[in-house]
């Protein structure tokens, strides 16, 4: 019993160990941030070529990123991520993320990139590096078709209250036009309040509003009606990251031989492409 | 009547859409499953060294593991996840990975170590709740304190503890779900993907409240089971 006892009192002193080693490493979080930023380190590239792979953080997003039905990653983003990563002789792997958590996904490095049909907003090109623009969008508001005609502006739309994704595109549109809104989880959530009428209407991609609602989706009652702004996607590297004027240099290339138009009509989002 | 319709509607959409969600939410619910199993597996043993530590006569030791446990009950398994997933690879190298593995085994840990914390408590219950008078009684009769622990002490323990275990690891099966937040695709995951695309389908809600059955059924079982464990320890009485 003595002996036992004197066991698990080192066993625990040694977890302890960890554990404290742990809560210092946290404090430490902001100071090895700044430390890493400023350290010239192994730059992005040979990380990933040493790696081998490039781990693309995606999430399911037709017609951008989804799953064939042998479970395969396509899309017009996996497509030319896949291309990209064969340019640099690595292999692609996709991993689906919590939107919500996408810089701490990269800054994290459990992700390299986030190719995912992203707005490029403020608050995306503050934390990433990114791209050029290489695809148009535009936010829309979804609304019950029985009251579509009603709401064809954006000013009539004054009077609805909506759901929008929390720290997405759609929601800086429902400040900018100091609409009465809801921040919930995502997108789907965003559409699925309209649906059981919690809230009146949602603002979403119109890339996402084309695939989730209207005829033929499981949201047959809903419709899209006005576009608020034109925006872009782009894809994000990690702040510093010399990938980002690679893939820069991979889209160029790609627009002049047609390969970027060919796999865009593939996916039927040629009108998009920003040319 | 509108009602009606939209009901005839929604059972004719399930009908038609069932073969295909229904393996999906299968695949989810396996990752539900194993996060249940390997986390009882590693937290019932770890749960009983931390009783052993939060009861220790040694002051420093009884001291740090009852801080253990008041960090990890006391804070969210949700933040507690994000800490063990993302914290590596923010202040240095990114331990586990970005594919699904490494998310499973940074979640199985998070879990194991949440719940062992849970058990212990659950554990130093019961043996102090064991009179004082039955370890005097085997003390009489000669046996020496590790008999007394393990033949008198801990099978009364092992009957006093099965209904807060049962409602513990009745709670671990629906907590399983919090490990989506670091995108481990358990079963509440696979019925989401729904509501976007998935597999071919767009913007269904159902598959998600479906997801409900899974651990209906689960907790049923596990229910059924406990009920049996209980009347087998039923002796003495």
């Amino acid at each position: 019993m003595k002996n036992l006892k004197k066991l698990l009192a080192l066993v625990l002193a040694g977890a302890m160990a960890l554990t404290f080693a742990a809560c210092g490493a946290k404090t430490e979080t902001e100071t090895a941030k700044t430390e890493t930023e400023t350290k010239t380190e192994q730059s992005d590239l040979e990380y990933i070529k040493e790696k081998g792979k490039l781990v693309i953080g995606i999430t399911d997003f037709e017609p951008m990123d989804y799953k064939d039905a042998d479970g395969n990653w396509i899309g017009f983003d996996a497509d030319m991520a896949k291309a990209f990563a064969k340019s640099l002789g690595v292999e692609a792997e996709f991993v689906e993320i919590e939107w919500s958590n996408k810089v701490l996904e990269l800054n994290g490095k459990s992700i390299d990139c986030v190719w995912n049909g992203m707005t490029l907003t403020p608050e995306v090109t503050s934390a990433m590096d990114c791209t050029k623009a290489y695809c148009n969008n535009q936010q829309v508001v979804v609304v019950p078709v029985d009251k579509a005609d009603s709401y064809k502006t954006a000013e009539s739309c004054k009077e609805l209250s909506f759901a929008v994704e929390e720290g997405s595109a759609g929601e800086d549109m429902a400040k900018e036009n100091s609409f009465n809104y809801t921040a919930v989880k995502d997108q789907a959530t965003a559409v699925m309040e309209v649906a059981s009428g919690t809230s009146d209407a949602a603002i979403i991609d119109s890339l996402m509003a084309a695939a989730m609602v209207g005829e033929g989706t499981g949201y047959e009652s809903l419709t899209y009606t006005v576009g608020l702004n034109s925006e872009e996607y782009g894809v994000g590297f990690r702040k510093g990251s010399d990938l980002t004027e690679k893939l820069n240099e991979f889209f160029e290339a790609a627009k002049a031989n047609g390969e970027l138009e060919k796999t865009a009509e593939k996916y039927g989002v040629q009108a998009a492409l920003v040319k | 009547m509108q009602f009606i319709e939209s009901i005839r509607h929604l059972v004719g959409t399930i009908i038609e859409q069932f073969p295909i969600v229904f393996p999906a939410l299968n695949e989810g619910f396996l990752q539900t499953l194993k996060l249940f199993v390997i986390t009882l597996v590693g937290a019932l043993p770890l749960g009983l060294i931390i009783s052993f530590g939060s009861m220790a006569k040694f002051k420093p030791i009884s001291l740090i593991t009852r801080v253990l446990v008041w960090i990890v009950r006391g804070s969210p398994l949700m933040l507690q996840l994000m800490i063990i997933y993302y914290l590596p690879g923010l202040v240095g190298r990114n331990i586990w990975g970005g594919g699904e593995q490494g998310r499973f085994i940074a979640a199985c840990i998070a879990f194991i170590l949440n719940y062992a914390c849970y058990f212990s408590e659950i554990y130093r219950g019961g043996i102090q709740g064991v009179p004082v008078g039955q370890q005097e009684a085997g003390q009489v009769l000669g046996m020496t304190k590790k008999q007394v622990f393990f033949k008198v002490t801990l099978l009364q323990m092992v009957k006093r503890i099965v209904p807060p275990m049962s409602n513990e690891i009745i709670t671990l099966v629906k907590d399983t779900s919090l490990a989506r937040i670091i995108a481990l695709q358990e079963v509440i995951w696979a019925g989401s993907a729904f509501m976007k695309s998935s597999h071919g389908i767009q913007g269904q809600i159902w598959p998600l409240f479906f997801t409900g059955v899974y651990y209906l059924a689960f907790c049923g079982i596990l229910t059924l089971l406990f009920g049996y464990i209980e009347r087998k320890l039923s002796y003495f009485e």
